[in-house]
């Protein structure tokens, strides 16, 4: 076998064993609807769920919803990284701001985005914005904590080794605080993407103006099951994709090839 | 006397995503009751691969080993074995690492606190008993693991490079206390280290590897003193010792990467 | 001396300096009390609903929420977690299945539950489960198997059995990673509760603060958040920092386990 054929082999391999496990739970799913005959208005079967599926996608309903989540997630992404991680470094790089905002931090993380929703919805109404908001507060939060504990947790001797170069306050922070503190940004930032997922998911199942999340609610108030089913999928397959295409790349590039933090 | 330790055409073999290699060549030795032997090789040589298939951890691919003339099939609490990393449980206190051998055999409360007591003092870390490892230094917690071997009363003791990851003068005391804790036990040993002084100090019979895929390549038996007891005093003006060690280093040397 | 004095009233500087903004914005400009209320109005709020009010009721439903869901989170997820941990056959079977779900675990499956379970408690036990099995089962799994083989090796020849290893080492050993996904998971599902509560209960403080939104009534809202942040602090303070420091950190252990 030649080295390439090999790989063929490992990769068909590989496919087959992410693969198996989800026609074995749709078998099962399968069996339980027509084993136990559940009426359609609690389970349906696969075949109307792939129904569903095609229905949305030729009629461009799917794309609609699910570009507004997509565009929503990316606008507050930007946003609360533009922001939220020179904020940190701010922070972290002083021990008293570090020490004044930390347990501040804390506190707003124990507040989910989702518990403001309320409030944004008095401020801002049933509108894209009050979404929009409660995301990059989801967002921000945890960026900025984790770039705040990455900067603090960089080895003092790092820095004191550059000073002993010659090298300024500046250059200091881009030869050591930065690269040191990006593993725990790219923490925060997955952290962040899987939090801020879910706080955007539920907040347009309220504010009812476009996305996922208004899909698969309104589907429920018609009874639509095959629909929610479908827009749950859609749901977690493009978390999926976001997380491995774009955060775990640069989490690899950098992370795993510099051989520092986690396992 | 009869042997205790028996190893005969042993080769183990590692399957690998790319293919199997082999981890050492064909070994045969064997080790008699009370003796303490040593195996000294060159880093990657498959002196650890021997030592798991002795203790029982892994199956070899080929040949058979036996102890008191009994097939080893998995690990046993007649074969105790002192880890070159810290493998004494971090959530347990000294005295508790120490008994956990005899609490696993049952033995009665009573008897296994006069154990550890005894091995305290032997291994000099009273007071130090209700410390958790990681309050320890290293070489207090290799003591613990020695003590916790020690303490179950194995007939075979298996050390993989015991002092590796301690401080050199740690490291120097630590081997005179095992050389006075054999005496006082007469338990077989079998030792293994990359360290030729250290090998020919705590040996009665040093064997020397050659580099992967190893094979033992000699044997040299050590004349001890009736005594029995080792120090680093004596042993670096002994100069029959000075001798000896020299040509191990020599047969070592040869075996450069 | 005043250095540490300093140091030790830092951590209050942010929220007086909030509560300063805060009124600062009704001196300037008073902004009417469905946008935003004053500080006084939340206090008199909060105290009027705590004394005769909804509000213990509220508390009361959500804790039992949270500890029904949290607690069949940890048993299901810890038990599977071993499962998984210690074959790897059933792990490399169940990690895509993992993966998957725990992309839409929580709140995602209200529209579907809504229909199974109906509107209460149920429901929020179930999405308060659904999200913390898969943190509980990815740190149990995590935490198994990186116990170093060494100490199961050492226990094994000293002659324990395959249960006494699991015992004595495998499950303490897994311990700081589990211990570490019930602190996260309870911050999810604490999250996960106040989302369903929104739409799927009738009582609990996620319906009291929506009640606030149709009511029009800010002060309600902001009190109510203010107390959800300190429920979340105080619990992750009082009762999961403390047993993390009586086992994890007494063992000198590093709670190293993911956020999730």
């Amino acid at each position: 076998m030649t080295t390439l054929e090999r790989i063929g082999t490992v990769t068909i391999a590989r496919t087959f064993k992410t693969l198996l496990p989800f026609a074995v739970l749709i078998a099962v799913w399968w069996g339980i609807k027509t084993g136990a005959d559940v009426p359609d208005k609690l389970l349906v079967a696969p075949p109307a769920v792939w129904a569903s599926f095609t229905g949305l996608v030729s009629h461009g309903i799917l794309a609609e919803y699910a570009s507004a989540s997509l565009r929503l997630i990316g606008t507050a992404a930007i946003i609360s990284f533009v922001i939220g991680v020179p904020l940190g470094f701010a922070v972290g790089t002083n021990r008293y701001a570090a020490r004044a905002l930390e347990g501040t931090l804390r506190f707003l993380q124990g507040i989910s985005g989702i518990a403001w929703l309320p409030l944004a919805i008095l401020w801002f109404g049933f509108s894209q914005t009050t979404t929009l908001t409660i995301v990059i507060y989801t967002l921000i939060v945890p960026i900025i904590f984790n770039t705040m504990t990455g900067v603090r947790a960089i080895p003092e001797n790092y820095a004191l080794a550059l000073q002993s170069l010659g090298a300024g306050r500046l250059r200091i922070v881009r030869d050591v605080y930065l690269p040191g503190a990006l593993p725990s940004i790219i923490v925060g930032v997955r952290l962040g993407m899987g939090y801020g997922w879910r706080a955007l998911i539920a907040s347009e199942m309220l504010v009812r103006q476009g996305g996922l999340g208004d899909l698969i609610f309104g589907a429920r108030t018609f009874g639509q099951i095959d629909r929610i089913m479908v827009g749950m999928v859609v749901i977690g397959t493009l978390y999926i994709v976001v997380d491995r295409l774009l955060v775990q790349p640069v989490e690899t590039l950098t992370v795993a090839r510099w051989g520092v933090l986690r396992r | 006397m009869a042997d205790k330790i028996e190893v005969s055409g042993f080769r183990h073999f590692f399957r690998t995503e790319i293919g199997s290699v082999q981890a050492t060549g064909t070994i045969d030795l064997s080790i008699k009751a009370g003796e303490f032997v040593t195996l000294v090789g060159p880093s990657g040589c498959g002196k650890t691969t021997l030592l798991k298939a002795i203790a029982g951890f892994l199956t070899p691919s080929e040949g058979n080993i036996l102890c008191d003339g009994i097939p080893v099939r998995g690990p046993g609490r007649e074969r105790g074995v002192v880890f070159q990393e810290l493998a004494i449980l971090p959530w347990r206190t000294v005295r508790r690492n120490i008994g956990h051998g005899l609490e696993i055999a049952r033995v009665p409360k009573a008897e296994r606190e006069a154990t550890v007591a005894r091995l305290i003092g032997l291994m000099g870390l009273g007071g130090f008993e209700d410390r958790y490892p990681h309050e320890l230094s290293g070489g207090m917690r290799q003591r613990v693991a020695v003590a916790r071997t020690w303490a179950a009363d194995p007939e075979v003791i298996l050390m993989d490079e015991p002092f590796a990851a301690v401080d050199a003068m740690t490291r120097l005391t630590l081997q005179e206390e095992l050389g006075r804790l054999c005496a006082a036990t007469r338990k077989t040993v079998f030792f293994i280290t990359h360290s030729v002084d250290e090998a020919v100090f705590l040996a009665d019979r040093v064997l020397v590897m050659t580099r992967r895929p190893g094979t033992i390549k000699a044997e040299l038996e050590i004349p001890r003193s009736a005594s029995g007891g080792r120090d680093w005093d004596s042993f670096t003006s002994d100069p029959l010792m000075q001798k000896i060690a020299g040509d191990v280093m020599h047969l070592v040397h040869a075996e450069r990467v | 001396m005043i250095h540490r004095w300093i140091w030790r009233l830092l951590p209050w500087v942010p929220a007086v300096i909030a509560l300063l903004a805060w009124w600062a914005w009704f001196a300037i400009d008073r902004p009417p009390a469905s946008v935003m209320p004053s500080a006084f109005a939340v206090i008199a709020t909060m105290a009027d609903l705590a004394f005769g009010g909804r509000l213990p009721g509220d508390i009361l439903a959500s804790m039992a929420r949270l500890l029904g869901g949290s607690a069949l989170g940890i048993v299901t997820g810890m038990a599977a977690g071993f499962v998984a941990g210690l074959n790897r056959p059933i792990a490399d079977f169940m990690n895509p299945l993992v993966v998957f779900f725990n992309a839409i675990s929580g709140i995602v499956w209200l529209p579907l539950v809504i229909g199974w379970l109906g509107i209460g408690s149920p429901l929020a036990i179930f999405l308060i489960w659904n999200t913390v099995f898969f943190i509980i089962f990815q740190n149990t799994v995590l935490g198994v198997q990186l116990v170093p083989e060494v100490l199961e090796l050492g226990v094994q020849s000293l002659g324990g059995s395959r249960w006494e290893t699991i015992r004595s080492v495998t499950l303490p050993g897994a311990l700081p990673y589990i211990l570490s996904g019930i602190r996260s998971g309870l911050g999810f599902g604490w999250r996960a509760l106040i989302a369903a509560e929104l739409v799927g209960a009738t009582t609990g403080l996620g319906q009291l603060i929506f009640s606030g939104a149709e009511y029009h009534r800010a002060d309600i809202i902001v009190g109510g958040c203010l107390l959800i942040g300190a429920i979340a602090m105080a619990m992750d303070r009082w009762l999961l920092l403390p047993i993390e420091k009586r086992t994890v950190i007494r063992w000198g252990l590093v709670a190293t386990g993911q956020g999730r």
